[in-house]
């Protein structure tokens, strides 16, 4: 090689050389320019999102795995803005299959606003109408995209979000006891609103990767809390249609009915009026107009009148101030406290055990009982049994009623008196059932609760046994008072009784106190507490009519209404009749 | 002086033989770089492809599971009160009567279980995934000498 030759390589090898450097010098400027660090900020963005991960609401069965409440899919429709070929056809589909307005929708496509990229439409639209929306863009794509038409007819942009809204299969079944969730996720009234945070889980915010290099191991979301009630839906639904026959039949103004296992303190059902159609709770402001309870078992206080004797019976019993056998003369007038008791028909009923006084449900008779029992032992009692204090049930919006004590200032002598057949004093029904849980179980009051099983992470956890709250009277008390309320209505020939069972309780009729002090005497409330059978109670049921028109009285509207739901109990609840059943205990 | 000279140019190797060397050297690097570049390229292109797959399958689950709930409420639907009464009366049932019924003692009879939703149990921590996913090499070899029965081998 010659020494020209040699010297044109040297110039060719340098000239490369400085053009492979020029190359990675215009590299590496290029690369750490502001420009690329703005398109690489743009990458970071556009490599993933930060997520809120929702875990499903939990789940509510009834005791028998029944779906209380639910979920169910809905979508949200937006429009991605980058995508859109013809903002007409999107408004004007829109407007048919969602009704939504298209003036409106295609002035949001056409003018969005700056750096808008994406429009949500509308949301909660169910799948039925999101499916003829994409058969349309289906059939649109379709037939218009070979045309090459730049103004063709296309969906193009529209997209649908699927997510999960609450759903109630059973509509207003048990709507006073489960409440519902609003689109905000947030539970309103009863068990949704008890249980809120638990049935809604606790959302997770998470870095999402878009790029398929950089997945990362998906966010652990713990599942929401599935929760099992106590309440039996056929027994609900039987009772709840008993119930709305009842208010038909009687005229009443409204109703409430709890039943509840008085051994354990399983709330079996808890019916009340007016209910709502869950899956369309928005209209709640139409169906509990004003001040009306969303559920009168636990919201609405009331003088319970009669059905408020069993109590005052129990505490003398228990004190031994009476025994059933002791003899009353009623006179018809007892006057106490500057005030004359009367019975309910003004009557005097002569010689009377105190089984008579149950049965015809005398006033003067109960009043004479609690002034012997005197007012500390009387109101020690009364706050044995719960009263003045809420029961605790596992329900939102429960209320504590009223029970005057002696030194309160608006407690006068003859609050004794009056207080003793359920005058003056106001309870909840659900109070009611929770304060004679102890006569029929025993002696021991029973902590009234609807949550039977919570599944938490997987775990379950079952509330088996029995939380008993208080033991207000003795065993032998308890016995003695079902066992007179049995005699009583057995005497009594009450429209109560259930052919085949033995079942103990007492009528309530109460005169309604009115914003001027006194007592209006055309309208009552009617009750009835009863349980049975009486050896061994399976069902404690609690009837409260108010205002019937048909009958003022408890005895002809509450205690048939008892009636028929025992009636259904016994089938709903596989217990066969007293004979059977004692001798299958017994044996052959 | 002269006879080192000489060794160096005995053992020297001819020009043309070191580029040849030079050549084959930079070719080696060249191959053995393709091949680096050839397996970075496959490798990654799997990763990426089971990323994808990864990401298609997280959004099949979590449509499953909106489809089970909702589907899990279209039983429920199907299956409430109202509906279930409904069907029963068009078939001709009506409610049993307390009086109707007849109660046989059955001896050893056991009343059903209580309702146990379907969610317990489901808790991932409860059902980890088999070691085979989660562990390596030298976790494996620890199973293997801790769960190997080297006694019994040498019986």
């Amino acid at each position: 090689m010659n020494a020209k030759l040699a010297w044109r390589y040297r110039i060719t090898q340098v000239g490369t050389a400085l053009v492979a450097l020029a190359i990675l010098v215009q590299i590496t400027r290029i690369q750490n320019s502001v420009q690329a660090q703005a398109i690489l900020d743009d990458t970071y963005r556009y490599e993933g999102e930060w997520t809120i991960f929702y875990p499903p609401r939990g789940e509510i069965f009834d005791r028998n795995g029944k779906l209380l409440a639910g979920n169910t899919i809905v979508y949200e429709v937006a429009v991605n803005l980058q995508e859109v070929e013809n903002p007409h056809t999107i408004a004007l589909a829109t407007s048919v299959h969602l009704g939504l307005d298209y003036a409106t929708v295609y002035d949001q496509i056409t003018n969005p606003g700056a750096g808008v990229v994406s429009l949500v439409l509308d949301d909660y639209v169910s799948p039925d109408r999101i499916n003829e929306t994409k058969k349309l863009m289906d059939s649109l794509e379709n037939e218009t995209s070979g045309l090459g038409d730049a103004n063709r007819p296309s969906l193009a942009g529209l997209t649908f979000n699927a997510h999960l809204q609450r759903s109630y299969p059973e509509n207003s079944l048990a709507s006073n006891i489960l409440g519902y969730v609003n689109r905000e996720l947030r539970g309103y009234y009863g068990i949704e609103e008890k249980y809120n945070d638990q049935l809604a889980g606790v959302p997770v915010t998470a870095w999402v990767p878009l790029n398929p290099n950089l997945v990362e191991e998906a966010p652990e979301i713990r599942p929401s809390t599935t929760l099992v009630l106590t309440i039996d839906r056929d027994i609900q639904s039987a009772v709840e249609q008993i119930l709305d026959e009842s208010i038909g039949t009687y005229g009443a103004e409204s109703g409430t009915i709890l039943v509840m296992d008085p051994q354990t303190g399983d709330i079996l059902a808890m019916a009340s009026t007016p209910r709502l159609n869950l899956n369309e709770y928005w209209n709640i402001n139409d169906i509990f107009p004003g001040e009306t309870p969303f559920n009168r078992a636990i919201s609405q206080a009331y003088e319970p009148g009669s059905v408020f004797k069993i109590l005052t019976m129990a505490s003398a019993l228990d004190a031994g101030v009476v025994q059933p056998g002791t003899i009353f003369v009623d006179t018809g007038i007892f006057t106490y406290g500057g005030t004359n008791i009367r019975n309910w028909d003004g009557r005097a009923w002569g010689a009377q055990d105190m089984i008579g006084c149950l049965q015809h449900s005398l006033n003067v008779c109960l009043a004479w009982v609690a002034t012997q029992l005197g007012a500390e032992d009387f109101y020690r009692y009364m706050q044995a049994f719960g009263l003045g204090h809420k029961t605790g049930i596992d329900l939102t919006g429960e209320i504590s009623g009223r029970l005057k004590l002696p030194g309160d200032t608006d407690w006068y002598p003859v609050e004794l008196a009056t207080n003793s057949f359920g005058q003056g004093v106001s309870v909840t029904p659900i109070q009611m059932v929770m304060a004679a849980s102890a006569i029929a179980n025993k002696g021991q009051m029973v902590y009234p609760h609807l949550l039977k099983t919570i599944v938490q992470d997987g775990q379950v956890r079952e509330i088996t046994a029995p939380q008993i709250v208080g033991w207000p009277i003795s065993e032998a008390t308890a016995r003695t008072l079902s066992e007179m309320l049995a005699i009583s209505l057995e005497n009594e020939a009450s429209d109560a009784l259930v052919e085949g069972y033995r079942v103990a309780g007492k009528t309530g009729t109460a005169q309604i106190p009115t914003p001027y002090g006194h007592y209006d005497f055309n309208q009552t409330n009617a009750s009835f507490i009863g349980w049975g059978p009486v050896d061994e109670p399976r069902f404690m049921v609690y009837v409260w009519l108010e205002k019937p028109s048909a009958s003022i009285w408890g005895s002809e509207t509450a205690a048939p209404t008892f009636s028929r739901i025992v009636q259904r109990l016994v089938v709903l609840m596989d217990i066969p009749p007293d004979s059977v059943r004692l001798q299958a205990t017994t044996g052959p | 002086m002269e006879k080192i000279k000489n060794l160096f140019q005995t053992y020297r190797q001819a020009v043309w033989r070191t580029q040849r060397q030079w050549i084959g050297l930079v070719l080696i690097l060249v191959v053995v770089s393709v091949m680096v570049a050839g397996l970075y390229l496959n490798v990654t292109a799997r990763t990426a492809l089971a990323g994808r797959s990864i990401q298609a399958i997280r959004e099949q689950i979590t449509e499953n599971e909106l489809v089970n709930a909702d589907l899990a409420t279209e039983y429920a639907n199907l299956t409430s009160t109202e509906v279930m009464e409904q069907r029963a009366r068009t078939l001709g049932f009506r409610p049993v009567e307390s009086n109707e019924l007849i109660f046989l003692n059955v001896q050893g009879y056991l009343p059903k279980p209580d309702f146990r939703p379907a969610a317990a149990g489901q808790n991932p921590a409860n059902n980890p995934l088999p070691p085979e996913y989660t562990e390596s090499l030298l976790d494996w070899f620890g199973r293997y000498l801790v769960s190997s029965p080297l006694d019994g081998a040498q019986r």
